[in-house]
């Protein structure tokens, strides 16, 4: 909100106290300046200057010398505006002040060969306005040389606070106030009321009937006759504009005058348009079309609270007035309205509706309802005064079930046991009644206070803690240098996926973060997505199913970028609907994390001292490996190969739990490539965290190392080209004898010389007893039975030992 | 007579091997000395000779010199072997190092791993919870009643009407309290969501960390001491401090931490707006409505909350510029931490 210093201080003075000040304290009581411009420190070099000749500039079509006289002095100013001529009054800045607009320090400037000495501002230079079609001509009765600020009204502080959702009362000057004559301990001043009626009685002229008092608890009225619609006076407009409210006309300025004075939004309607000039106030029943005064056709919810006359709807409760009934400047009689409506129903409204208006704003975050009278009495006093009309004898004020003050008690004890600080009781009595709550009840321990309708926020004690911990000042309580470690048991959760990136960084990964909302064709990669209702883009509107998708995003950016060669991890969660229905409940869908290892380019390039590497399926598959025997699980977990069947890959393997499929990724198809233009492969692999983290073997036990030689044997063989390493590795384990510890494929080749169909495997095999040293006779017995048993089993042919 | 012979061996290997410059050479003296038919050989063959009694006294002489020969050898030999070295081609060592590639966490996990270390020592737990949430955890249980402006505060994606991608990781205080009875001290780091526009300073997604510690005393001065010692941890020990009330519905009274700005020391710069102060935080006493949500009692247990945005945090630190490099994984970027 924004909000002017000077305004404020019509409330509450608070004379001795320094700017800087008033802003530290509203900030660190809770209404949090988040910026301000102090008028006179910006505009204390601007004078009132006037043009005392305009000539042609002597080597520009559109620019023109001025002189202009300053009071002190008479310079020449190069002006490039076309509205400016001799005998004006202007706003002048000489040379060295800082310009609003810029920020930039005026210098000394030479112009197409004239040099100038000042500038004449437009209102756009000044940071007034967006007018920067020209310059800006002021008052011909001020006299040059009066400082600009001064001159103009432009003395004042203009304060943008950010206010709390919980603090509807602070959305007023007077709002404001009070919690500053609460800060500095001083008088807060409602403005007086000084009401002429006319002898014709209010309720004579219009009635008034609330038929859902649940959404309108009340409505308060005054009748103001034979007004004149006009612009409004200096005063008024440059309060209204010092906030940035554009003055409309006298009527209507006064209303927006009085919310932001007091927080009570009004409405004027035309009284003379009020069919049967009735104002009942009551619900739609179905949906219906309705024009507000902005022009705009809305469509109605049914069930929307409206301001109605004797035949239609002409407002839009607490949201925004109907064109039919607006004040024109034609209107004569005016209707004033200054209602409470019920918070949550204007709230639905203004969401319904996609209108936010400064009424609803209000409203929907709790309005007094105990103070529209006197803000209706307020404006229709000032409306009287600056419009020239009569207010009518009376209030119309329908307010069927009064809402009372709530009580509260207030512990001292209490205080002391939520802060951990005791603030003394006078102090903790003063700043409520501060703030407006009166002290009913007081005791040695404990004051029970009955808190106004204007603060809904302030419901039990613990408000009421907060409201003298924030008044009697946050920094006045200690920062205790100790605190008690209770012993109870701890847990981490993260401790897994912690691991997880120890190792993947370990094995040379970057670790990638993805956005896990992604367009739909990405997010439908692996499962059901789920939809966002109200999505930022089409790109961001589905949950992934898979971190497959944002990895290859991931890789095209950074090879567009001339990164070609990456390996990438990413920890993440993914979403999958179990059925169509929609997401009631957490058995609707599924939340897993999973872990995507993704390679491309090469993994090393050429060196002086090796040859470069290029990823591959067998890198990947390695990776995978190297990471899950980390885990221990090499033995738990079994592979399956495929070269077909999932459209995602060209080829590709899954780790498996038994039958159960715990991680899944090969080489990326070509098709998918094509969809995230990349155009080298890609390699990819995704483990299933849950499951892993099910079966991670936590304990390990130290094993021995065997302390005897190891005997280390050769062999290969050519045998038929479609028998795979699997078979063959399977084999040599069940039938290579118990002392047969390791085996490893050393070489493989496949070569015309040994037949098109055919290939070389050639294996190293090393023997090793727990118990004692083998001997060689010992070890070449069971070699040569094992090489006899692969020939006769795959029909090998040995080719060397 | 022997014993004279040993000693005269004795001095005439000295001389021996101090002149011995190269392998060859050494291997002589060896044969020698200590050789098959070696000059030691033949002297424990003399040995045989000596009377009874005195065999003893002179085979311990022999002894000796046995070994003081042999372990002369082994110096020179390897010595010897050492300088064989320098001979040999010299290579250029100036050539580049094989280069074993250390991946990195991101910068996100690594600012948040700290923080975690921190809260760690201080005796908190860490959990996690899920990021698609229900209304209730996300919203209503921590007080924040439907159709409330606070929401606002909270720009959501929802799902369903149900259910929603959690806006803060406060849900898990709810989870956390579910499951335990007080005395409760925990962190819950996670990903969160806001619907918020995208551009230097905010993303739509983003992690933070949520604090909670409840047990029967409690205090705001607590508080304000655990986040203080945090901040001096993470930041810097002479950091200058504020705590600004402010409102969540799920704690009260409610508070913003703000530290002196580190980037202009306080004098006012455009990070934090000419104010002097970062924010760096948010906290408050956990609402008695969230222990009644959860079946706390409200007058037995008091507690703290907290939160920060990791990103935010990790701009501040690190000094970069715009918020959406985080999530465009850039190698350049990566590599830098």
């Amino acid at each position: 909100m924004k909000a002017s210093l000077n305004w404020t201080k019509e409330y509450v003075n608070l004379e001795g106290i320094p700017v800087q000040e008033i802003i530290d304290k509203l900030t660190m009581s809770g209404l949090e300046v988040e910026d301000f411009v102090n008028q006179q420190e910006i505009y204390k070099d601007f004078v009132v200057g006037l043009v005392t000749s305009k000539e042609k500039h002597p080597n520009a079509d559109k620019l023109s010398l001025c002189k202009v006289n300053t009071g002190s002095e008479e310079l020449i100013v190069v002006c490039g505006a076309a509205n400016v001529a001799s005998g004006q009054k202007i706003v002048f800045a000489p040379v060295g002040t800082i310009i609003p607009l810029s920020g930039m320090k005026l210098g000394r400037a030479k112009i197409r060969g004239v040099e100038s000495f000042g500038m004449i501002c437009s209102e756009a230079e000044l940071g007034l306005g967006n007018d920067a079609s020209g310059i800006m001509v002021i008052d011909k009765k001020l006299k040059e040389g009066t400082p600009f600020s001064k001159a103009l009204g432009f003395d004042d502080v203009i304060l943008e606070i950010a206010i709390t959702p919980n603090r509807p009362d602070a959305l007023s000057h007077i709002g404001i106030a009070r919690d500053l004559a609460a800060i500095f301990n001083r008088e807060l001043k409602y403005p007086e009321l000084k009401i002429d009626e006319a002898k014709d009685e209010a309720k004579n002229y219009a009635s008034i009937e609330i038929l859902d008092t649940k959404n309108c608890p009340r409505y308060s009225s005054r009748i103001i006759r034979n007004v004149t619609v006009k612009e409004s006076p200096e005063w008024l407009k440059s309060k209204l504009t010092k906030i940035g409210l554009r003055p409309i006309n006298n009527i209507v300025d006064v209303t927006n005058f009085v919310m932001n004075e007091l927080g009570q939004p009004l409405h004027a309607f035309n009284l003379d348009q009020l069919s049967g000039r009735k104002i009942i106030v009551k619900s739609t029943k179905e949906k219906m079309k309705f024009t507000t005064l902005d022009s705009k056709d809305r469509e109605l919810p049914s069930g929307t609270l409206m301001i109605c006359d004797g035949e239609k709807e002409v407002a839009i409760a607490g949201v925004m007035g109907g064109e039919n009934s607006e004040v024109t400047s034609e209107t004569k009689n005016i209707l004033l309205e200054s209602a409470h409506f019920n918070p949550s129903h204007i709230r639905k409204v203004s969401k319904a509706l996609g209108l936010n208006s400064d009424a609803s704003y209000r409203f929907e975050r709790t309005v007094d309802p105990n103070n529209t009278d006197y803000a209706v009495n307020r404006a229709s006093m000032l409306i009287a005064e600056v419009s020239g009309g009569e207010i009518l004898k009376g209030l119309i004020d329908v307010y069927p079930e009064k809402i009372k003050e709530k009580e509260v008690q207030l512990r001292f004890a209490r205080v002391k046991k939520v802060l951990g600080y005791e603030i003394p009781k006078e102090s903790i009595n003063k700043i409520l009644n501060k703030l407006g709550l009166k002290t009913i009840l007081q005791s040695q321990d404990e004051i029970r206070l009955q808190v106004p309708t204007y603060r809904p926020d302030l419901e039990r004690e613990v408000d009421l803690i907060e409201e003298v911990a924030r008044i009697y000042g946050y920094d006045q309580i200690p920062a205790v240098p100790k605190i008690t470690i209770t012993l109870e048991k701890k847990y981490d959760e993260s401790v897994f996926t912690d691991e997880i990136r120890e190792i993947a960084t370990g094995l040379g990964l970057y670790e990638i973060l993805n956005n896990p909302l992604i367009d739909e064709r990405s997010a439908s990669f692996d499962g059901r997505p789920i939809k966002i209702l109200n999505p930022q883009s089409v790109d961001m509107a589905y949950l992934r199913t898979s971190l497959i998708p944002g990895g290859l995003i991931v890789a095209a950016n950074n090879i567009n970028k001339g990164e070609k060669n990456l390996s990438f991890f990413e920890i993440g969660n993914i979403f999958n609907k179990i059925s169509e229905n929609e997401i009631n409940s957490f058995e609707d869908f599924i939340e897993e994390r999973r872990l995507l290892f993704i390679l491309t380019g090469k993994e090393r390039k050429k060196k002086w001292n090796s040859t470069e590497k290029v990823v591959d399926f067998f890198l990947l598959k390695g990776l995978v490996d190297s990471f899950i025997t980390k885990f221990s699980l090499d033995n738990v977990l079994n592979d399956s190969y495929y070269h077909s069947g999932n459209r995602n890959f060209a080829y590709y393997f899954t780790k498996n739990l038994k039958e159960k499929v715990i991680g899944l990724g090969g080489k990326v198809s070509k098709d998918v490539l094509k969809q995230y233009d990349i155009d080298q492969d890609v390699y990819c692999f995704e483990l299933y965290l849950e499951e892993l983290k099910e079966i991670q073997q936590r304990k390990k036990f130290y094993s021995l190392p065997i302390k005897f030689p190891k005997v280390v044997r050769d062999f290969a063989f050519i045998l038929d080209k479609y028998i795979t390493y699997e078979e063959l590795i399977n084999f040599i384990k069940a039938e290579g004898s118990n002392l047969l510890n390791n085996v490893k494929l050393f070489d493989l080749f496949e070569n015309e010389s040994i037949g098109n169909d055919k290939k070389s495997m050639a294996f190293s095999l090393e023997y090793q007893a727990k118990d004692r040293t083998l001997t060689e006779d010992e070890v070449e017995k069971e070699f040569l039975h094992l090489i006899k048993l692969i020939e006769k089993k795959f029909n090998a042919k040995l080719r060397g030992i | 007579m022997l014993t004279k012979e040993i000693q005269h061996v004795k001095e005439e290997s000295e001389k021996d091997f101090s002149s011995v410059d190269n392998p060859k050479e050494l291997e002589e003296l060896r044969i020698k000395y200590l050789g098959r038919n070696g000059i030691l050989v033949q002297l424990f063959e003399e040995l045989k000779k000596v009377p009874k009694e005195d065999k003893p006294a002179v085979g311990k002489n022999l002894n000796e010199l046995r070994n003081l020969l042999t372990e002369k050898y082994n110096l020179l030999k390897t010595d010897l072997e050492k300088t064989d070295d320098t001979s040999e081609e010299k290579i250029d060592l100036t050539l580049p190092g094989t280069i074993r590639t250390i991946g990195s966490k991101h910068i996100i996990i690594q600012t948040l791993d700290e923080i975690k270390s921190i809260f760690k020592g201080m005796g908190f737990s860490v959990f996690e919870g899920p990021e698609l949430e229900s209304d209730y955890n996300n919203f209503e249980a921590l007080n924040f009643p439907p159709n409330h402006p606070a929401r606002d505060m909270q720009d959501t994606f929802f799902v369903s009407e149900k259910f929603l991608l959690r806006t803060h990781t406060s849900p898990v205080q709810i989870r956390v309290m579910e499951r335990f009875k007080p005395p409760v001290r925990a962190i819950m780091p996670g990903v969160c969501y806001r619907n918020e526009a995208i551009n230097p300073r905010s993303y739509c997604v983003f992690h933070q960390v949520e604090g909670l510690y409840i047990d029967t005393d409690v205090t705001f001065a607590e508080l304000k001491g655990t986040l203080v010692s945090f901040a001096k941890q993470f930041y810097m020990d002479d950091l200058k401090y504020r705590f600004r009330p402010s409102f969540f519905p799920f704690t009260e009274p409610s508070a913003e931490m703000d530290i002196t700005c580190f980037i202009c020391k306080g004098k006012g710069c455009r990070i934090c707006k000419n104010t002097g102060w970062i924010e760096i935080l948010g906290c408050g006493m956990v609402d008695p409505n969230v222990f009644n949500y959860v079946g706390y009692d409200s007058e037995k247990y008091t507690g703290y909350a907290f939160g920060m945005g990791i990103e935010r945090t990790a701009l501040l630190k690190y000094g970069i510029d715009d918020i959406r490099k985080f999530y465009e994984n850039d190698l350049r970027f990566l590599k830098q931490f």
